[in-house]
């Protein structure tokens, strides 16, 4: 008895270990700007000197303003615009069946195979080429919506074929026009998916750097002023602006966590 | 046309599937209060009509008409009908109150009057005091009523019914029969009822169609089409559980003898047919005796055959007797339980009048 828990110790301290490693590899380096962007050297001293100064820099630097400016305008654009493409082609895929619907769907989710990079130069080839249209927030918006697209329409896609479409019909038959349907019995069932892939694809333009860097030109967005600034060495400032952005991630999907958790909205299906 | 007479009227309805012809030219009509089944095996085209009368589903051909008013090319939402559905499809995100008012709110009624509706139709289907649950917090019983009361709030010109007790247990399903027969009975809305139980059919409704292969085999009073069914097809599916296949052999009178695999029994002589014709012959098992074997048949005219009991099955008010006759065919016949002593093994009569079973001309060869 005592050999076998004695075995089980050592097992379950391995499997600690493990774990914690895993944890370690994973988030030090994100706990470690965190730490860095509060303190004054962060080559030494220990104990460090704790500051708030690299913020009030960034705060007062105008290129971070316009950047944080541009790249909310970039990722809210994408995700309004890939969330309405998803949802109407998964609604199209699954409402309306056809024999098609398989390398449809392959074309859909073809993006997530291309490299961002390729993305990026291919858009702003045709963009510059073919529209006449280069270094614009729009050319960087519409290269970004076709990777968000994508996405979106996995997330999406993940969460409607649970949807049962004869509900549809249920209210059709019950006096609902087509717009009352998506209202009234469609949207309220489904929206945690749009919602989920509008995130997604916020999150995904907000921090995106070689598609908007190549269609942007001179724009500066939060990500392409950061790879810029990298150029003349790593600065504190840098620490602070990557701190605040994970916070505001971090956020998101906390605030998220604390509204399924407490109940304040339901998300998704109360099934049968 | 005239149609205003009718709650609901189909003429020459017909529609196409690729290369089956779900519907095939069926018209028909329902009146104000009538209780209307569809009844056929699965793949008849039932559904499909139900969903065409709906609106789910375009007519190839034909025209399709509520209330007097010509809907065949309206959409679902402006044809006035109230549907219960086969697995409810009650709205998971809104509240028994929500979703039995849905219909009012489509139609922007008042908030009072759609208040004064609720609570009619809750009364209706005695579901008072629900109004706030949701549908996961309610049994399947609850549900149905929830369905029905949905189809049924806004007094539509007609309700369409699919399969609504498929999935109910047996038990619930009686109880449930009986309820809608009387909501049916104290609102006056025709309903429509698809259906693959004949039993139910026959229980719930007034008049049913029988349909196959996208037709209608038979449309008539129920105790019409139980007493004398017109084809072979409907005589099956209502139950009459003896078939017997045989050649005709001689014809006298209103009678003709048939060789049913070394049998000679004397049936009624279906139109058409004569000797040498192959005759299919139904034979209910309710109007079928048994009993001991040197017992007298009740009728001269009776036909009688003897057979060995092979098994009894104890239904309560009855019993159903399962005999090999001699040929070694098997029969069924109901009849009253514990029956003068007889038991598994022994040699029995069984015993019916000829003109108590139909006959028709077997299609095909045999």
């Amino acid at each position: 008895m005592a050999a076998i828990n004695s075995k089980d110790i050592v097992l379950r301290a391995i499997q600690v270990l493990l774990l914690v490693a895993l944890y370690i590899f994973l988030y030090f380096p994100i706990l470690f700007i965190t730490y860095v962007s509060f303190v004054d050297n962060i080559i030494w001293p220990f104990p460090p000197e704790w500051t708030l100064k690299w913020y009030a820099r960034l705060l007062s630097m105008s290129d971070f303003h316009v950047g944080l400016k541009n790249s909310v305008y970039i990722g809210l654009c994408t995700a309004v615009l890939s969330t309405l493409f998803a949802t109407s082609a998964v609604i199209g895929l699954l409402k309306y069946r056809t024999r098609w619907r398989g390398p449809m769907i392959l074309l859909y989710i073809s993006p997530l195979f291309v490299p961002g990079l390729l993305i990026g130069i291919s858009t702003l080839m045709f963009n510059a080429n073919v529209l006449g249209m280069s270094g614009k927030l729009a050319s960087a918006i519409v290269a970004n919506t076709t990777e968000a697209i994508a996405f979106s329409f996995l997330v999406i896609l993940a969460q409607l074929v649970r949807y049962d479409w004869r509900m549809d019909e249920a209210a059709m038959v019950f006096g609902a026009r087509p717009a009352q349907v998506f209202r009234e019995v469609t949207l309220p069932t489904i929206w945690p998916a749009i919602l989920g892939a509008f995130l997604v694809s916020f999150i995904l333009a907000f921090n995106n750097l070689e598609i908007s860097f190549y269609n942007l030109g001179a724009i500066p967005t939060l990500p392409t002023i950061a790879w810029g600034t990298l150029r003349h060495g790593i600065k504190p400032e840098l620490f602070a602006l990557a701190s605040v952005i994970n916070l505001l991630v971090f956020s998101i999907i906390a605030g998220l966590f604390f509204l399924i958790q407490t109940g304040l909205v339901r998300f998704g299906y109360r099934g049968e | 046309m005239q149609t205003s007479a009718h709650a609901l009227e189909l003429v020459e309805v017909e529609k196409q599937f690729g290369p089956v012809r779900a519907v095939d030219n069926v018209s028909f009509s329902v009146e104000k209060g009538e209780f209307f089944a569809l009844l056929g095996p699965s793949g008849s085209g039932k559904t499909t009509l139900l969903r065409i009368i709906a609106g789910l589903e375009s007519a190839g051909k034909g025209s399709v008409h509520i209330g007097g008013r010509d809907v065949t090319r309206k959409p679902p939402y402006a044809r006035g009908i109230g549907m219960v559905f086969q697995d409810f499809l009650l709205f998971p995100h809104k509240t028994v109150g929500e979703n039995i008012s849905f219909p009012l709110k489509m139609k922007k009624m008042p908030a009072a009057r759609q208040k004064e509706q609720l609570d009619w139709v809750l009364e209706l289907v005695r579901m008072k005091g629900f109004e706030d649950r949701f549908p996961n917090q309610l049994s399947g019983g609850q549900k149905q009523r929830v369905a029905l009361a949905r189809g049924l709030v806004a007094r539509p010109d007609i309700l369409l019914l699919d399969e609504p007790l498929a999935n109910l247990d047996r038990e619930l399903r009686k109880e449930m029969e009986v309820e809608m027969r009387r909501f049916q009975a104290e609102i006056d809305i025709p309903f429509v009822y698809v259906t693959h139980n004949q039993e139910e059919a026959l229980t719930l409704s007034n008049r049913v169609a029988v349909m196959k292969d996208g037709r209608f085999e038979q449309v008539g009073d129920k105790l019409e089409l139980y007493e004398a069914p017109a084809t072979a097809f409907v005589a099956s599916f209502l139950g009459l559980n003896n078939t017997i296949v045989g050649q005709v052999t001689a014809q006298e009178g209103g009678l003709s003898t048939i060789d049913w695999k070394g049998i000679r029994l004397p049936v009624p002589t279906p139109e058409g047919v004569g000797v040498g014709d192959s005759v299919q012959y139904y034979l209910r098992s309710e109007k079928m005796h048994i009993g001991p074997l040197e017992d007298t048949p009740e009728g001269a005219d009776a036909t009688r055959l003897a057979a060995r009991l092979r098994d009894i099955i104890f239904k309560g008010q009855y019993s159903d007797y399962f005999v090999i006759v001699e040929n070694g065919e098997e029969m069924v016949i109901s009849d009253v339980p514990d029956i003068k002593g007889i038991t598994i093994g022994d040699q029995v009569a069984v015993s019916w009048l000829p003109e108590d079973g139909f006959a028709f001309a077997a299609k095909g060869d045999r």
